[in-house]
């Protein structure tokens, strides 16, 4: 077994059992530990800023990344985007966005280093995911100017291949021979990011799952029934 | 069961809808409520409460889960009081509510610990073969040995050892003292007993068996108001919190009632629905303040002056304007004002003196006992002088006539003349001492007065009540110099005067005065003043007392329901002490018992007397005889122990068994035989009292138990002494010894020594800076891990302590750790000790026949005055046979006195036959053969609860009706009636296990146990007309003691708070650094009792965790000071480093830092110097006060925290500069040899260590001095001029 076919058949289903069976064994045993952890009580002001730079960045890098990658490319040509078109509103999306997230994940991680409240609290874990999550950012920006290189030559195929990579991925059929072109700092950044989820059940980022968007239509007022099922 | 699977039920889980939608019900699972559920869950519930030096005396439920304690609640079963009257419960506050926080906290001593290099010492020399006793001795012999462990005390360096090592390493170094040095050099430390008797009573017990000295803490702390004994013969009684509810006049005083008296607090603002006034009087706007209807925010320290003049209100418009019958009777009866005292000429002008007694009349008016004691009144009916029932003369050597009945000796009723105004034979100017600054020495009045022959002399005399109005100023016609108006501010003691000196607005103080008098004559004295550490811990303490009880008294107000005074600083009532004491104090097996009293200990033995700033000569009254002119503080407390007035530890220079030993070598064979030959010595000057050269090492003490007590992280005033002198540790101490300090009395030796103690054990349950400094610390059960007792004052109820889990890791009770050491003890006695007789120097007591020691005038055997009689003009000397070896046994069996001698209390005997035997049966008896087989046991502290309880009456009725009955025999009325429905009532551990007991009525306290009144101080006196304990049997406007006349506090008088100078030598050191000069306030705090919960995180987390200064505002901004800065507060006493809390509740000229924040948490360096920066007491130093020396004269007289130097500390300034955090130093350094050499601050010189002489006996340097060569010696100093005391607030510089 080559490297690449560890790396890129093997590592993903790794990664993403531990995503998938992690966050569930946490969900089910840790539910006082399922959280945010938010700082906001011990700092504001930096926080404001960083944080919603970085939120808005990676939403939106995050839903990029899930419609560039999984869209099967038929329907892109059947919607009338080219190949070109495609690449180009991926790098100029990705840049913009990019950073985005990159300012505000700065601000974020000098607020943690170096503010001494919020020190204090940070755990192990807080700082691994923080500093994971920019150098794959880093990874991410810095595949920009290869891109930039293909779309300037109109070349789509390595686009098409980590789509198609991507694809192969999540339908069982992982196929690492597709990436054998592709320029090693797109390697680097897939190997980053998918261990994005293999840490995620380790960290804050299970937060994710729990976003609370049923506030913005919920009642008022909920109540739970005093019948007690489970006693 | 899922949470997961729940989560997939999203779009059922609504159940049902309400409120048009706006409300959903869910059926969401609620397992995670269990969680805050189990939190609270638990597997048994035991009483118990916290143990040591909170008056709260709260019941508390402690809940144990998987044997762990999980928490703690407020016990709500108290029994009902009055359907009138609130309950008492809840009780408990914040900090109880944190205890169980210190049982598994990282401060919890969990192993016997000891000073790593002390053990490795020990350890060689018992692995060179000697036995322990040998191996402690060859410690302390080299000098260079006992250094390497006394310099790093306070540095760390612990080791874990074992039970069995360090218990036998502490009975060696007491066999070692006792051998050596003699067993009044071991001395132990524990404070108020009634939180946690029985753990007191182990130490002290043990202490007492082995002739050690438990050490007095109430009068230590300052927190005994030496004006109660003085003005009622009582040490301090006080109303139960209930009975503020019974009041219609509230006035508090320095009594900060929410933050201290927590769980008592409720009454205070329930009253006030009844339409009760309060009134708060307080520099800073404290939290009592809230309260009030008025604040009369007066300047710290002057309160005196509020109340003289409150009382000049009261006897203008209640005694001269108009006369209220209720307060004219109530004066008559319960007070010395109709009291005659002699007038004496002094240099051609009349000053008072001494009460005039039977004895001054030729045929002592038919007095054969004790004439002398029997103070004299006009009757108001026949204009004859009478000899009034109830002075002290009738309480010894007769029976059946000391009571407050309204008449005469033989019987005959009387009516006692208040004023002798309209019957006078004369007017006489008299000269009263005052200390007003810039008001002139003298207040001269004119008084009328009667002539007496006595003695082929006229002599006049007046009443104190006459007196007492021409000294308060107020006008009763006779032409002299007293208030026109109130608004007279040039008349001391006016509303206007008064104002001028407190600050306070002078209609405020005629309002006020008025309304409380009012209030008082309409209600039968339902009037009340509130007081304590606020007004107590100042030096001239008394003279505020004295003020409001003065004004109380005048007011009727004593002994009345809701009435009266109500102080409230570490007072304690121990209300089983009749069954207490005789186990605590081993009087089951020895009597007398040595005792000590804490403050003139310290004050010698730290060697603060050679830093003494105040001169005695500056206090003295321009009236005074002065024959003891030119004495510094500490000569007149020398001059009190070999009166036998103060008691003394060590008593001798000598080991007290050699002092018998050598008498019965030279032939005596019995006591009187031993007493005369040390008589004969103590004449010759062959042998001396300790004092008179107590730095001589034989006069060190050596040994020091600390437990169930935080004696140098709170308590000890002058802390940097205690480090310096007593433990030769790093200190801050910023000056080098007072060359006026020295004195007549007392040898001065030209080095103080330092490192006197060869031994400091502490024992305690948390590691604390009394810990940090100590030797040895034996780790103690928490108070959820003993069995034990507790009452207060607070409320009637008794309650224990029990165990709700086992001592944690290797802990024991402290009943347990006293005992193991008793038994090795014993052991190591057996081969060095054996049986041995001791000779125990005891003062002159009070309530007992010994009060009487010394009437009229004093009289000084070593100035060749009287004869040096034991008992009388010496202390009382006894021999006591030790029996050493077996000190193990004796502590665990209840001894044979209490068969054969009975039981006492307050001067009242009865015998305790039958309690004696209850035991055997209720306790089980000593299996073990030897001397104690068949004694009641006290093996465990159970067996020492169900003792207590059954020999005291207070909880066993029996014993009440016995008690009263004695006493009613002294006082001719009966008073058993007050116990007889509870006579068959015996209250056992198991009862109060189950509910809180309300005590019985016994003759111990001043008030009543009834379902008709609240517990209320001198409420006996009043209704049952049971005699005040005084001279002259009343509450007492007058001390006619010659000192107390010479000091000029024959009459109360405002005396302004001391300079004691002590900034001034430092203030070179911060250059031209901005700074403030402020007064050093040291209250009580909301977050810990004393340092407990001081250093609890629970409690840490509320505020700024760790040590604060609160500073006002405007001086803040003064010295660029901001909130939460570091700052210094320093002067030549030491320094202290907290952070700053700037506030405008903080009037300017003060800084408060709150009592005791230790130097355990979040304390840096000091700056200046260089070492850990201290604790509140950093920067003071205890000043005596040398009319609380007296004793031997009635009310006067010694008792154990009853009488004697308190301890006062507010009368200090510091400087107060801020440090920037970048100067912050925390001293996380390795101990080098260079910083363990430097003990002392940069350029304080460093005194050598004392030469450790082998044996004892050493000779003298040099003569003892003697009063007429030492003007020769120090010229200078008998120049320097006096210094006038003056009123120094902080000024900005």
């Amino acid at each position: 077994m080559d490297i690449d076919t560890f790396f890129f058949g093997i590592y993903p289903y790794i990664a993403g059992t531990v995503f998938l069976v992690g966050s569930l064994v946490r969900f089910e045993r840790e539910q006082f530990g399922w959280k945010a952890d938010s700082s906001q009580l011990l700092d504001r002001k930096t926080l404001r800023l960083g944080s919603n730079l970085f939120h808005v960045g990676i939403l939106a890098l995050f839903a990029g990344h899930f419609v560039g990658l999984l869209t099967p490319h038929g329907v892109f040509r059947s919607l009338g985007v080219s190949d070109l078109t495609h690449q180009v509103i991926a790098i100029g999306a990705g840049a913009v966005f990019g950073l985005t997230c990159m300012v505000g994940g700065v601000l974020l991680w000098r607020r943690r280093m170096f503010n001494p409240r919020i020190r204090a609290v940070t755990r192990f874990m807080d700082l691994v995911i923080l500093d994971w999550l920019l150098v794959t950012l880093a990874l991410g920006l810095a595949t920009l100017p290869v891109s930039i290189g293909h779309a300037l030559r109109g070349d789509a195929s390595v686009m098409i291949a980590l789509a198609e990579w991507a694809q192969s991925v999540v339908t069982f059929r992982a196929d690492a021979s597709l990436l054998a072109g592709v320029d090693p700092i797109f390697k680097i950044h897939l190997f980053f990011g998918m261990t994005v989820f293999l840490l995620f059940p380790f960290s804050r980022l299970v937060h994710i799952w729990s976003a609370p968007l049923t506030y913005l239509a919920r009642p008022y007022q909920v109540v739970r029934a005093k019948y007690v099922r489970y006693r | 069961m899922s949470h997961f699977l729940d989560r997939l039920r999203f779009f059922r889980k609504v159940k049902a809808r309400f409120s048009d939608g706006h409300g959903i019900v869910t059926d969401e699972d609620r397992q995670w409520e269990d969680a805050y559920r189990n939190r609270w869950r638990f597997d048994k519930v035991v009483r118990s409460t916290h143990g040591v030096n909170c008056t709260g005396g709260c019941s508390w439920n402690i809940h144990v889960k998987n044997g762990l304690v999980a928490f703690e609640m407020q016990a709500t079963d108290y029994p009902r009081t009055r359907p009138d009257l609130p309950n008492h419960e809840p009780r408990g506050c914040q900090r109880g509510a944190s205890f169980s926080w210190y049982l598994y906290s990282p401060h919890r001593v969990k192993y016997p610990l000891i000073r790593g290099r002390l053990l490795e010492l020990y350890r060689a020399e018992r692995a060179a073969g000697k036995d322990p006793v040998a191996a402690w001795a060859a410690i302390q012999a080299d000098p260079d040995k006992r250094r390497r462990y006394t310099a790093v005390r306070g540095l760390g360096g612990f080791v874990r050892a074992e039970w069995d090592e360090v218990v036998e390493i502490i009975a060696a170094a007491n066999v070692h003292t006792i051998q050596t040095w003699g067993p009044d050099r071991i001395a132990g430390f524990s404070p108020i007993p009634a939180m946690s008797m029985i753990s007191y009573a182990a130490g002290s017990r043990y202490l007492s068996l082995i002739g050690g000295v438990p050490l007095s803490f109430y009068d230590w702390y300052c927190d005994l108001p030496p004006s109660s004994p003085q003005v009622w013969g009582e040490q301090t009684d006080v109303p139960e919190a209930a009975d503020w509810y019974n009041s219609g006049y509230i006035i508090v005083c320095g009594a900060n009632l929410p933050m201290t008296r927590t769980p008592d607090a409720h009454f205070y603002s329930e009253v006030r629905y009844k339409g009760t006034k309060v009134v708060a009087v307080a520099p800073d706007y404290a939290e009592y303040v809230k309260f009030a209807d008025l604040w009369m925010p007066l300047r710290q320290g002057t309160d005196a002056a509020l109340f003289m003049a409150f009382a000049h209100v009261t006897l203008k418009e209640f005694f001269i304007d108009r006369q209220v019958p209720y307060f004219q009777d109530y004066a008559r009866q319960y007070t010395d004002l109709p009291m005659l005292v002699r007038l004496r000429d002094h240099e051609g002008r009349w000053v008072p003196d001494r009460f005039l007694r039977a004895s001054d009349f030729d045929d002592a008016l038919d007095q054969d006992n004790h004439p002398e004691w029997k103070t004299l009144a006009l009757d108001e009916t026949t204009g004859e002088v009478v000899v009034p029932r109830g002075s002290i003369g009738f309480r010894w050597g007769e029976e059946g006539r000391w009571s407050l009945e309204p008449r005469d000796a033989d019987g005959r009723e009387v009516r006692l003349a208040l004023s002798l105004v309209e019957r006078h034979d004369e007017v006489l100017e008299v000269d009263f001492p005052h200390f007003t600054p810039g008001e002139g020495r003298r207040l001269t009045r004119r008084v009328p007065v009667h002539r007496l022959r006595l003695d082929g002399r006229e002599v006049p005399v007046a009443t104190v009540f006459d007196l007492q109005v021409a000294q308060y100023g107020v006008d009763q016609g006779l032409g002299d110099a007293r208030a026109r108006d109130y608004g007279d501010a040039e008349v001391p003691y006016t509303p206007a005067w008064a104002e001028r000196i407190t600050g306070v607005k002078r209609a405020d103080i005629e309002r006020t005065g008025r309304e409380f008098a009012d209030n008082a004559a309409k209600t039968q004295g339902r009037s009340m003043v509130i007081l304590g550490a606020g007004v107590n811990h100042w030096y001239h303490n008394d003279m505020t007392y004295r003020a409001i009880m003065n004004l109380l008294h005048l007011c009727g107000c004593v002994g009345q329901s809701g009435g009266g005074w109500a102080h409230y600083v570490g007072q304690e009532k121990l209300r089983p002490q009749a069954g207490w004491a005789p186990i605590a104090f081993a009087l089951d097996w020895y009597r007398p018992p040595r005792q000590m009293n804490g403050t003139s200990f310290f004050y010698f033995h730290t060697d603060q007397w050679r830093y003494e700033s105040i001169a005695a000569d500056g206090l003295l009254a321009d009236t005074a005889k002065g024959r003891y002119k030119g004495y510094t503080l500490a000569d007149y407390n020398v001059v009190s122990q070999r009166l036998g007035w103060l008691p003394s530890a060590p008593h001798f220079n000598e080991n007290p068994l050699e002092i018998v030993r050598k008498a019965e070598a030279a032939g005596a064979t019995d006591e009187a035989g031993v007493v005369q030959h040390v008589v004969d010595r103590l004449k010759s000057g062959d042998l001396a009292f300790a004092a008179e050269d107590i730095d001589a090492p034989e006069n060190f003490p050596r040994n020091l138990f600390v437990w169930r007590a935080n004696l140098l992280g709170t308590s000890a005033k002058g802390h940097e002494y205690f480090l310096k002198h007593l433990l030769g540790a790093q200190n801050g101490v910023m000056q080098d010894v007072r060359p006026e300090a020295r004195g007549r009395e007392i040898r001065w030796r030209e080095h103080a020594p330092i490192a006197k103690l060869d031994l400091l054990v502490d024992v305690n349950f948390r590691l604390n800076s009394t810990g940090a400094y100590s030797d040895i610390i034996l780790p103690t059960a928490t108070w959820y891990e003993k069995n034990d007792l507790n009452t207060t004052d607070m409320h009637p109820f008794i309650h224990p302590l029990t165990a709700a889990v086992d001592p944690g890791w290797e802990s024991r009770s402290d009943w347990q750790i006293f005992r193991a050491l008793a038994r090795k003890f014993g052991e190591l006695a057996a081969e060095h000790l054996g049986v041995r007789k001791d000779l125990v120097a005891a003062p002159l007591m009070h309530d007992a026949p010994t009060e009487l020691g010394q009437p009229l005038e004093v009289r000084d055997w070593k100035r060749g005055e009287c004869e040096p009689v034991p008992g009388k003009t010496l202390p009382q000397l006894k021999v006591v046979e030790r029996d050493f070896a077996n000190v193990g046994r004796m502590y665990e069996a209840l001894g044979p006195l209490m068969e054969r001698i009975g039981n006492n209390v307050k001067g009242i005997d009865w015998e305790t036959r039958a309690e004696y035997e209850r035991l055997k049966t209720h306790v089980g008896v000593v299996g073990e053969p030897g001397k104690t087989q068949g004694m009641p046991s006290l093996a465990e502290d159970t067996h020492v609860c169900e003792a207590i309880l059954t020999l005291a009456p207070e909880t066993n009725g029996e014993v009440a009706v016995r008690s009263w009955r004695a006493l009613s025999r002294k006082t001719g009325r009966d008073h058993a009636h007050l116990a007889a429905g509870r006579a068959h009532d015996k209250i056992t551990f198991a009862d109060i296990k189950a509910q809180p007991r309300k005590i019985i009525t016994a003759p111990t306290w001043s008030g009543l146990e009834s379902e008709e009144v609240s517990y209320t101080s001198g409420y006996t006196n009043v209704h049952e007309r049971i005699p005040f304990r005084t001279l002259t049997g009343r509450a007492q406007f007058y001390q006619d003691h010659e000192w107390m006349l010479d000091f000029g506090e024959g009459f109360c008088a405002y005396r302004p708070p001391l300079d004691m100078a002590e900034t001034e030598p430092v203030r070179r050191r911060l250059g031209d650094k901005p700074h403030l000069v402020l007064n050093w306030i040291t209250p009580h705090s909301k977050w810990g009792i004393h340092s407990t919960y001081n250093d609890n995180l629970r409690m840490l987390t509320l505020f700024r965790g760790g040590p604060v200064v609160w500073i006002a505002e405007r001086d803040a901004a003064r010295v660029g000071i901001r909130d939460n800065d570091w700052v210094e507060a320093l002067n030549a006493n030491g320094a202290t480093v907290a952070r700053a809390v700037v506030s405008q509740r903080v009037p300017e000229g003060m800084a408060i830092m709150y009592h005791a924040q230790e130097k355990i948490v979040n304390v840096p360096g000091s700056n200046t110097t260089g070492k850990r920066g201290g604790i509140l007491n950093s920067v003071t130093r205890v000043v005596v006060k040398p009319t609380h020396m007296i004793g031997g004269y009635a009310q006067l007289a010694y008792g154990f925290n009853y009488y004697g130097t308190v301890g006062s500390q507010r009368d200090e300034y510091v400087l107060v500069h801020k440090i920037a955090d970048a100067d912050i130093d925390w001293l996380e350094r390795p101990l080098s040899p260079e910083r363990e050499a430097r003990l002392n601050p940069p350029d304080v010189p460093q005194a050598p260590y004392p030469e450790q002489p082998a044996a004892p006996g050493p000779a003298p340097e040099q003569e003892p001095l003697r009063p007429a060569a030492r003007s020769a010696l120090d010229p200078a100093f008998e120049d320097a001029p006096e210094r006038e005391p003056e009123v120094a607030f902080g000024k900005p510089s």
